[in-house]
């Protein structure tokens, strides 16, 4: 990958950050590095959950990221399934 | 909490068949929530809509899967589905459990849960309906630290693997589909508790065309038991189904309850046989096995005459899904045969996992079943993806289209020509 470990976490970070909605889908993380591929990406952006930075978001039946301060609504969010 | 006036679930227990409703009041007994999944659905009755709501970030700590969320959107009329989430529980390889098992299990959700289960849900896990957020961490657990189980996936995780019994049980199996099974799951257990995928993506095991797990009908990676050379037949066993001798019951048996008359090889064997390959030279069975294309349909119906080959692998198909967003579809065959190995830790199936993986992660849209990301972009594409030469057996049916298109790299020299030189050649 182009980016280094430390610069990916933070351009995921960033991302997550800045989205327009809370919720990502793995795959927005993936022009984080476009050089990366998708499962490296993947494993950074869980490990990120494990570090607390992330945490997952379950539509019900999707697995979404998000950062955990921008999720407000303990119920999480209706209509999505 | 209050009995609830449930008239329109009622009727649903009028039936000859079984009824929820029944089971659910039965339930409610001793899980009084129970009572409010019946009042709830009533409402729902007359509402027209439901009152679930669907999501949210509800799950045990580092994992992304195994719990699916579910709130009700009435909680003050309702407070005992307030929360009402399920566990999917992985379940072991085959579904065999020891009584103590399953006893410690339904003790587990008794203590956690609304105690209603449904063994087994369509990804093959048990499912255990209904609990509250606080509890889920202490039943994780007890589930991991006392029973030695785990969750399974849900979400955009790989799903937990599924198998039938095979060669524990079934004299058919043309692998160990329970070795592989357990072993892919071993190897996967980051992809099956966390998210990797734009969607779910599930591993199903059968080891011959019966597919007692329906893989070719509920998985993404079907992976089903053949072999490639000869139906072993016993043909003194074959004389046995045609005279009707004791012990040779057709199909096992199966079927014994009709009056179907003497056993008729024509009609219940050869017509059926779908490549019709099967024929009588006097009194031996014969069979074209360059034709058969191993559907297990003749082994079936004479257990004790045919059986599969020696040189035993698995065919891959993939793409099965159900019709959340364009139709149902079946598993498509990609690989017709492929060794499945234990001593090297099936490498030759986890390349094709990991190599269709890498593609799917890359061109799938977000929510997009693989199957339909090969549909999208077609077989010829995904066959070049996947680095697999078009066989006849990818081939449908006969092609109506009568045009050929070449890709550059298939013509010699290429798109580039001096065309003075051609016109030397053929005038315009
Ligand atoms: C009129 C009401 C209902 C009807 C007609 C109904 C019918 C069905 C049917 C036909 C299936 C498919 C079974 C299969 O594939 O073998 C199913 C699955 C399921 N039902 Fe119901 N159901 C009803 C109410 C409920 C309620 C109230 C709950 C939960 C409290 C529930 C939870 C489920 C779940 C979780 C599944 C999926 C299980 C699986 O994946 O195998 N259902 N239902
Ligand atoms: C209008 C209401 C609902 C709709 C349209 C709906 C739709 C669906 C669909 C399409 C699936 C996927 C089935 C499959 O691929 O096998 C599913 C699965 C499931 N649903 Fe629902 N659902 C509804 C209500 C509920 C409720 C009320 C519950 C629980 C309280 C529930 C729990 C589940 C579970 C646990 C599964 C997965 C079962 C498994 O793992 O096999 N759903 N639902
Ligand atoms: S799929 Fe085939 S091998 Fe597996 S249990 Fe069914 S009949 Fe036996
Ligand atoms: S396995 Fe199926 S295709 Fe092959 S000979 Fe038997 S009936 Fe015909």
């Amino acid at each position: 990958m182009a980016l280094s470990l430390e610069e990916l976490e933070a351009a995921i970070i960033e991302k997550a950050t800045k989205s327009p909605k809370p919720q990502l889908y793995v795959k927005d993380f993936y022009k984080c590095d476009p050089d990366a591929k998708p499962r490296q990406i993947k494993n950074v952006a869980n490990d990120l959950v494990k570090k607390g930075e992330l945490m997952f978001w379950s539509s019900g039946s999707t697995t979404m990221y998000a950062r955990p301060d921008r999720i407000k609504d303990e119920e999480g969010a209706e209509g999505i399934n | 909490m209050a009995k609830h006036e449930t008239p329109l679930l009622d009727e649903l227990e009028k039936g000859p068949w079984p009824s929820f409703v029944t089971d659910l009041k039965r339930q409610a007994e001793t899980k009084p929530e129970c009572w409010d999944i019946l009042g709830q659905l009533e409402l729902s009755y007359k509402d027209r809509i439901t009152h679930w709501k669907h999501g949210g970030i509800v799950g045990v700590f580092g994992y992304g899967g195994g719990i699916v969320g579910r709130y009700s959107d009435v909680p003050a009329q309702f407070p005992g589905v307030e929360h009402f989430h399920t566990v999917r529980v992985a379940q072991p390889s085959g579904l065999y459990y020891t009584t103590e098992n399953l006893r410690a299990l339904m003790d587990l959700w008794e203590k956690y849960g609304s105690g209603v289960t449904n063994l087994h849900g369509s990804t093959g896990d048990m499912i255990f309906l209904g609990t509250r957020t606080e509890n889920l961490e202490p039943l994780f657990w007890d589930l991991t630290h006392d029973l030695g189980q785990d969750l399974g996936g849900s979400g955009s995780n790989l799903r937990t693997p599924a198998c039938c019994l095979g060669e524990s049980r079934c004299e058919w199996s043309c692998y160990d589909t329970q070795e592989i099974c357990n072993h892919l799951t071993q190897h996967y257990q980051d992809e099956i508790h966390r998210p990797a995928f734009p969607y779910k993506f599930k591993f199903k095991f059968s080891g011959c065309a019966n597919d007692c797990v329906a893989a070719v009908a509920r998985s993404d990676f079907s992976v089903v038991g053949t072999w490639k050379d000869q139906i072993q037949i016993d043909q003194a066993a074959v004389k046995a189904y045609l005279n009707g001798d004791e012990g040779y019951p057709v199909n096992g048996g199966a079927h014994k309850g009709g009056d179907w008359g003497p056993f008729d090889i024509q009609k219940e064997v050869f017509d059926l046989c779908p490549t019709q390959c099967m024929w009588m030279e006097g009194d031996e069975l014969k069979i074209d096995d360059a034709e058969c294309t191993r559907c297990m349909h003749c082994i079936n119906v004479m257990p004790r005459a045919l059986r599969p080959g020696k040189e035993k692998g698995a065919s891959i198909l993939m793409g099965a899904k159900a019709p959340i967003l364009d139709g149902a579809q079946f598993s498509t065959l990609v690989i017709p045969f492929i060794e499945i190995n234990k001593e090297n830790d099936f490498e030759e199936v986890i390349d094709v996992i990991e190599k269709v993986w890498d593609w799917w992660m890359e061109v799938g849209k977000n929510r997009e079943r693989v199957g339909e990301t090969m549909q999208r972009v077609g077989l010829p594409t995904f066959l070049s993806v996947m680095e697999i030469e078009p066989l006849p057996q990818h081939v449908r049916e006969p092609r109506s289209n009568p045009y050929v298109f070449w890709k550059e790299e298939e013509v010699p020299g290429g798109w580039d020509r001096d065309v003075k030189e051609f016109r030397k050649r053929h005038a315009a």
